[in-house]
């Protein structure tokens, strides 16, 4: 269970970030068109990121699977490999997922 | 606006962490700029097909990771802003330090710094519409606003936005709705939030410069792991901020005039 003050401070906390990002440029434009940094970071990080918690979700569901990270692996692959041909992201979920709920739980296919 | 300003816009845009991939192009279905009252509504749409299935994921993905229902609505009134969203449930669920996850929503929405840029001039000058438009300033009201015709009224900017974030609450609710009533035997429903990354890091794969970040994550993540195990999603993120900062700077795309 999450403790909700916890939760409520996080929310706050998000909530203040997103709208200070969104309303910065309205602040300081001008500052910010010159800071190569702040271009670069834009360029380097969203790819790095996403990365990342791809790999920190996919350990977290490895680690709770007995039988290996093999179901993890394949799941994702298909996933990726269905996306970069299909570019369909609802349907590159779901296949993802029901492919990766059939592997975790072989007994549904028998009752099938 | 200027040319640089123009510029550095399109090159954020291009590589932006966004759910811009989830629906088609608002261009595409806006022909009619004679009639605004339709276009508003008909550019709504498609933003719609694609908040309320994942709205409907975050709603269900974050009451089964232990938060009450009506927590998952306000997290949709009061932060809107999906990936960061999504983010921050297993995050939660961790509990991991409301700093930490600030800093990893500042990381993860840093890209919405750049989408005011183009509409310093744009978006009314009435306060409250103003402001309620650059709060509500996600990847998809971005790129709605960014296709209004100029002349466009304050009121029907202010109405694409705030239906568009109806769509995200509605998603929000049932999904928290079935979540919190859905008992769920099978294992790995929630693979979903991983799916959902995988496509993300595909579509910032496909418009990025180089995959060079991709591998920077790879390793920091390994080191990370190795350095800390309860601590690697921050340590690696903090890795990869500090590779980003040194790493030589790729050259900018060219933008046609």
């Amino acid at each position: 269970m999450i403790d909700t003050s916890y939760a409520l401070g996080v929310l706050a906390a998000m909530a203040v970030v997103t709208f200070g990002l969104r309303a910065l440029p309205f602040l300081a434009a001008r500052f910010l068109q010159s800071q190569p940094l702040v271009q670069r970071l834009g360029r380097f990080l969203p790819l790095a990121i996403m990365t990342l918690l791809l790999l920190h979700t996919l350990v977290g569901h490895a680690r709770d699977n007995p039988a290996g990270p093999w179901a993890e692996l394949v799941a994702v692959t298909a996933v990726a490999v269905l996306q970069w041909w299909k570019k369909h992201p609802l349907l590159s979920i779901l296949t993802g997922t029901a492919l990766y709920v059939l592997l975790r739980n072989p007994d549904i296919v028998g009752n099938l | 606006m200027n040319r640089q300003a123009l510029a550095v816009t399109i090159v954020a845009s291009d590589t932006a962490l966004n759910f811009n991939c989830f629906m088609p192009p608002p261009t595409d279905s806006t022909p009619d700029t004679q009639s605004p009252h339709i276009s508003v509504l008909s550019l709504s749409v498609p933003v719609a097909m694609g908040y309320i299935p994942l709205g409907m994921v975050f709603g269900f993905l974050f009451v089964q990771a232990g938060a009450p229902w009506w927590l998952a609505l306000i997290a949709s009134v009061t932060v809107f802003a999906g990936a960061a969203q999504f983010m921050m449930v297993p995050m939660l669920a961790a509990g991991l330090p409301v700093a930490a996850i600030a800093v990893a929503t500042l990381v993860v929405n840093l890209r919405h710094v750049f989408y005011g840029l183009s509409l310093l001039d744009k978006l009314p000058r009435q306060p409250l519409a103003r402001w309620y438009l650059v709060f509500a300033l996600t990847d998809e009201t971005y790129s709605v606003l960014t296709t209004l015709p100029p002349g466009t009224s304050t009121r029907q900017m202010v109405t694409v936005a705030l239906l568009n974030q109806g769509w995200w609450l509605l998603g929000t609710l049932l999904g928290a709705v079935i979540g919190a009533q859905a008992k769920i035997g099978l294992v790995g429903l929630d693979f979903a939030l991983a799916a959902l990354f995988a496509v993300l890091a595909v579509e910032q794969w496909r418009s990025a410069d180089s995959a060079a970040p991709l591998w920077v994550a790879l390793l920091a993540y390994a080191v990370a792991w190795a350095l800390m195990p309860q601590q690697a999603l921050l340590l690696a993120i903090a890795f990869s901020v500090l590779a980003g900062l040194f790493w030589p700077a790729a050259k900018v795309k060219k933008v046609a005039p």
